[in-house]
């Protein structure tokens, strides 16, 4: 017996050490792999470092703050807490976080909530966009100002015929120009606000302001002045680029109610936008004279030069009503739809948008414009399921702009100071489509998709005072009128059919295809006077049409194949191709689109993956077009022109975990985009006296940019790390557009501001310690 | 009982006692004070059915989902696992059809099991997110592409990729691969610094709009950050007036300012007959460096620099009573 009772305690020694040896892995366990409380619970941090940028660059520091060569601060952080974390009761949740603090593309944004009851948010944001680099202007002036002005000691620029104007300025006009670096900045604030009532409704308001400030550099063209100061003959039309102030603000309101129901859901919201310019206009120098008798360039005139004035954007404002919906008629079919009414209006007064002298005008009927376009949108979809297989739908949508801008007849003296008399054309439109589809499932593995839209667009104008504006007839052009008509092509109509078909020919390999045709008709009116135009040069060329409501026929074609050819690697190849063909007997007879792209992934391991993608696109254009003017035949001096835009984009990237023991990670980007746009031209038959044509091959517009971005991060111990990185940026551009800016190189009444293509070639290392806690 | 014999007692007794100790830890009912307690406790003992086996262990961080607001075990809203995945219980019991484990009535992602059709993955979401941004889901044009909500949103991350603005447009360029090139061209918006993402402009899950934009047209989207363009203007340009698209492409292009051609070239195409636009230019536009023309020569403010825009400044509309020709 006793050997029994031995045998029987070694049995309970022997399974109570078999259960601890089996425990104890257990309570191992539980502290070697990520607890459930790392998993469950946020992880905050602050991040604190620096930057630094190995040159100047305002092309590459365009959007990211980093535009001066130097160091900056690397501030990020990114805070949570609250109880709804952790698998508790809780349902208080908030973050804090911010990112680039030290840059001028720094941003801010904080919410907290009790979710399922109410919310708060707010955010800003600021982002400087540099517009150009070595910009360079005689004119006083600070960008963001709204006054460029030479003083007489600048002296005039003589461009009478046979001088050279702006390519012979003396030395003491070229050193007074100064290089201004023009940037346009944002800042976006805003704040919004959440409160569930019940189950079924929540109400939501948001308010954003957006605050711009800076520049933009514009062209700006002078008005004649005969005699001005000095009794100089100023001329008209001669150019400088100058900085438009861009002065904005913004305000965005936005109040919803939505409910959700069983069946159905509906929300009814109104939108304000306010905005606001600073400025009705600014103001620029003339220094240019044109007279045979007029003095050499660089003669002070011993007087302030004439001064000009460009108009800015006027203050606007709209309000919006908006209501959509849905329901489920029954399970297999759905409702959904929405209407939208706002008003747009305008009333910004005249003074201060045109030049006083001489561009005075006794006559101005009004002092303002008091203008409303009303937008209306409407929209119905029925979707059903009609069988297992069979999807179905159905929808209706509207657009209108109803332009009831009051329509009056102004007189002002245009650049040559020409007397004008010009009638307002305020435009509008609406536009309706008729879509239905149908979506097949032919087995498990294939779909097929049918769809058809029908699109109508009109165009009018609601003042009979601007259909009529033609005016008489005109005695040189028989059919035309001598003033303004409201649209060239009242009504467009398109029809579009399109196919797609889904196969899934195997676990690994997925394939789609797609087919779109799509023919579009224009009306023409043919009794068509161009409103931009109030004299005897104002209409489009017989047989001649714009491209965005000329009739044309487009056909597009999509295939897609995606291969996951092991567990590691997956290969996916896309095409794509569009064609246009226009009717128009003048104006752009064609345009293609294609594109083609390969993406391929790898994971070497669980800890790495290496990813590689090409893309090639090509876009190509055809205009054909007439040199001499006539209106009810067709021109026989043709012309063509073509634009071909060729882009090249092929990335690499790869990311490293678990290095060092666990300790590092790393991550590798390197991107190569070329783009090349050229356009060409060539004269069918040349008109009688060459004038001021020229044919051939433009140089391309040319960028060609190197991107290598490489970052680390190291674990130092649970809570730190160091985060570093590296980047190098390149870009190689060359655009003949800057030629005319060169300084002995302009026109001779094109002051020049000597901007050259962007080209920089950039490096960037940044380090920071990361703190991560909960 | 001999020292060893009481050395191996204490060891099974101590490791018996931190095993429990550990599974308390991890345990999936943990204790739970007061206020939507019941709510909580109730979600979580049906969350317990599934993470009884998918706990912190799991390849895939499943536990993550409690940082997110589906797994607020206190909003009474809150789905459980069981919500969305189905109840499964072919998966839970087992099923003598199916060789191994079966699978739950819902799979999302790619893994041991074939994922559920798109339909029924976009059904469990849109059951309790209706309306608003998803009005016009149905018949859009990702639905019927077959992308349901999870082909962009991670449910059991702590970080969303597609809701933040940071990580945002990686998950948009997986399929938009012609976005992500023309991303890359001289002339974009901020979109690579992270300040425009696409769902500033776009609305993806499902729009009345063109090409699924968050506003009923082109031109009203585009007027949420470019106001100053809205007019209306005194002296309006037809274009302008019906798509900003006629001449702007809003993703990239290799001519600033996103443009889909140059001036002058750009305005032939819709202008003949009037001042210059009949005029033809070529290697000219390049001015004397464009090398037709000898140096001294005069280029033609027409066709260099800004070419018509030189002169026709307020291409956007002017309201200025001297702007009819958009020179002011």
């Amino acid at each position: 017996m006793k050997a029994k009772s031995r045998k029987l305690a070694l049995g309970i020694m022997a399974l109570a050490v078999q259960a601890a040896l089996a425990a104890m892995p257990l309570a191992a366990r539980a502290q070697d792999v990520p607890d459930a409380a790392s998993l469950t619970n946020p992880t905050s941090f602050v991040e604190l470092g620096a930057t630094y940028a190995s040159r100047d660059s305002n092309k590459f520091g365009e959007y990211n703050g980093l535009y001066d060569k130097g160091g900056s601060f690397l501030g990020n952080f990114g805070l949570k807490g609250g109880d709804a974390y952790g698998q508790g009761f809780g349902i208080r949740r908030w973050e804090l976080e911010g990112y680039d603090l030290g840059t001028t593309s720094r941003e801010l944004r904080g919410s907290v909530e009790d979710q399922g009851r109410w919310s708060l948010g707010f955010g800003y944001d600021q982002l400087r966009h540099m517009l150009t680099d070595g910009y360079q202007t005689p004119s006083q002036g600070s960008m963001g100002g709204n006054s460029f002005v030479l003083p007489p000691s600048f002296g005039v620029v003589n461009t009478a015929t046979g001088s050279n104007g702006t390519q012979g300025l003396i030395p003491t006009q070229v050193q007074s120009f100064r290089t201004v670096d023009i940037y346009s900045e944002r800042q976006n604030a805003s704040f919004n606000a959440g409160y569930d009532l019940d189950q079924n409704w929540n109400f939501k308001f948001s308010y954003d302001r957006l605050d711009q400030s800076g520049a933009k550099p514009i062209s700006a063209a002078s008005d004649a002045f005969n005699p001005g100061p000095g009794g100089y003959n100023y001329r008209g039309e001669a150019i400088a680029l100058l900085m438009t102030p861009t002065s904005y603000k913004t305000d965005t309101f936005s109040l919803a109610a939505n409910w959700t129901g069983d069946k159905g859901y509906a929300t009814a919201s109104y939108v304000a936008s306010l905005f606001h310019d600073d400025n009705t206009g600014w103001s620029f120098s003339n220094p240019y004279v044109r007279g045979a008798t007029d003095p050499a360039t660089g003669t002070n005139p011993g007087a302030a030069f004439p001064v000009d004035t460009m108009s800015t954007p006027p203050s606007n404002q709209v309000h919006q009503l908006n209501l959509t919906g849905g329901y489920a008629l029954s399970p297999a079919t759905r409702l959904a739809g929405g209407l939208s009414y706002s008003r747009n209006t305008q009333n910004e007064s005249f003074a201060g948008s045109y030049t006083t002298t001489p561009d005075t005008m006794p006559l101005l009927p009004v002092g303002s414009l008091d203008a409303l376009v009303e937008n209306t949108h409407a929209d119905l979809k029925l979707t059903q399921q009609a069988t297992r297989a069979l999807n179905l739908s159905a929808g209706l949508i509207y657009n209108e702009r109803n332009n009831k801008t009051p329509v009056n007849t102004y007189t002002f003296l245009d650049l040559g100071g020409g007397a004008q008399t010009v009638t307002n054309i305020p435009m509008s439109h609406k536009r309706t489509q008729l879509q239905l589809a149908g979506d097949y499932r032919l087995t498990r593995s294939q779909r097929l998709h049918l769809g058809y839209e029908h699109e109508d667009v009109k165009r009018w104008c609601n003042d009979p005072a601007a259909n009529n504006a033609q005016g008489v007839l005109s005695a040189t052009n028989a059919g035309y009128y001598t003033t303004a008509s409201c649209v060239q092509v009242p009504e467009n109509k398109d029809n579009k059919l399109d196919l797609g078909y889904r196969l899934k020919a195997s676990d690994a390999v997925d394939l789609k295809l797609g087919y779109a045709y799509s023919r579009r008709t224009a009306e023409v009116n043919p009794s068509f006077y161009n409103p931009m135009q109030a004299n005897n040069q104002g209409f489009e060329n017989f047989g001649y049409l714009a491209f965005f409501d000329a009739s044309r026929k487009e056909n597009s074609y999509k295939a897609g194949v995606n291969w996951q050819a092991s567990a590691k690697l997956n290969l996916g190849l896309t095409g794509k191709l569009t064609k246009d063909d226009y009717d128009s007997t003048l104006g752009v007879q064609q345009g293609d689109a294609k594109s083609l792209n390969l993406d391929v992934s790898y994971s070497v391991s669980e800890n790495s993956i290496v990813a590689a993608y090409g893309t090639w696109q090509k876009r190509t254009r055809d205009l054909l077009t007439g040199y001499d003017r006539n209106a009810v035949a067709l021109v026989t001096t043709l012309w063509t022109n073509s634009l071909a835009d060729e882009d090249t984009t092929l990335g690499l990237s790869g990311k490293q975990k678990g290095l060092m023991g666990g300790r590092l990670e790393l991550q590798e980007d390197l991107t190569y985009s070329l783009g090349k746009a050229g356009y060409s031209t060539a004269l069918i038959t040349a008109p009688a006296a060459a004038g001021n044509l020229s044919s051939g091959d433009l140089p391309d517009i040319r960028s060609e940019m190197t991107r290598l971005r490489l970052s680390g991060t190291y674990q130092l111990d649970k809570a730190a790390q160091v985060v570093m990185g590296f980047v190098h940026q390149k870009l190689k551009a060359d655009d003949y557009y800057y030629n005319a800016y060169q300084l002995g190189f302009t026109p001779t009444t094109l002051m020049p501001t000597n901007q050259q293509a962007p080209n920089y070639s950039v490096n960037v290392v940044y380090a920071a310690y990361r703190y991560s806690f909960r | 009982m001999n020292a060893i014999r009481r050395a191996l007692l204490a060891c099974a007794l101590l490791g018996a006692v931190g095993a429990a100790a550990a599974q308390t830890a991890s345990g999936p009912l943990p204790d739970l004070g007061g206020g939507h307690r019941a709510t909580a406790q109730k979600g979580l003992k049906r969350d317990a059915v599934c993470t009884r086996c998918h706990d912190e262990m799991d390849p895939k961080p499943i536990l993550a989902i409690y940082q997110t607001k589906h797994g607020a075990r206190g909003d009474a809203r809150t789905p459980d696992c069981q919500t969305c995945h189905g109840e499964s219980m072919k998966h839970l019991k087992g099923d003598p059809n199916v060789k191994g484990r079966a699978a739950p009535d819902v799979v999302f992602g790619k893994g041991a099991f074939k994922v559920s059709d798109d339909k029924l993955r976009e059904e469990v979401c849109l059951a309790c997110h209706k309306g608003t941004a998803r009005t016009h889901w149905d018949g859009g044009q990702h639905a019927t592409n077959g992308v349901a909500c999870n082909n962009c949103h991670r449910i059991h991350s702590a970080h969303d990729r597609v809701r933040d603005r940071k990580t945002q447009t990686e998950v948009c360029f997986g399929c938009h691969k012609e976005q992500r090139a023309d991303t890359h061209k001289i002339s974009t918006h901020p979109i690579d610094a992270g300040k425009v993402v696409c769902s500033d402009c776009h609305n993806p899950h499902g729009s009345a709009g063109p090409k699924l934009l968050k506003k009923n047209t082109v031109n009203e989207t585009c007027w949420q950050c470019h106001a100053e363009k809205r007019g209306p203007f005194l002296w309006e340009h037809q274009p302008v007036n019906e798509a900003c698209t006629n001449c702007h492409t809003p993703h990239g292009s290799n001519i600033t300012p996103l443009l889909k051609s140059r001036p002058p070239f750009l305005c032939d195409e819709c202008h003949d007959g009037p001042h210059n636009s009949r005029t033809p230019y070529g290697t000219g536009a390049a001015g004397i460096q464009g090398g037709l023309l000898p140096a001294g020569a005069n280029p033609n403010s027409n066709a260099v620099g800004r070419a018509c825009m030189n002169c026709h400044v307020m291409v956007h509309g002017s309201n200025s009573p001297a702007g009819a020709y958009l020179h002011r």
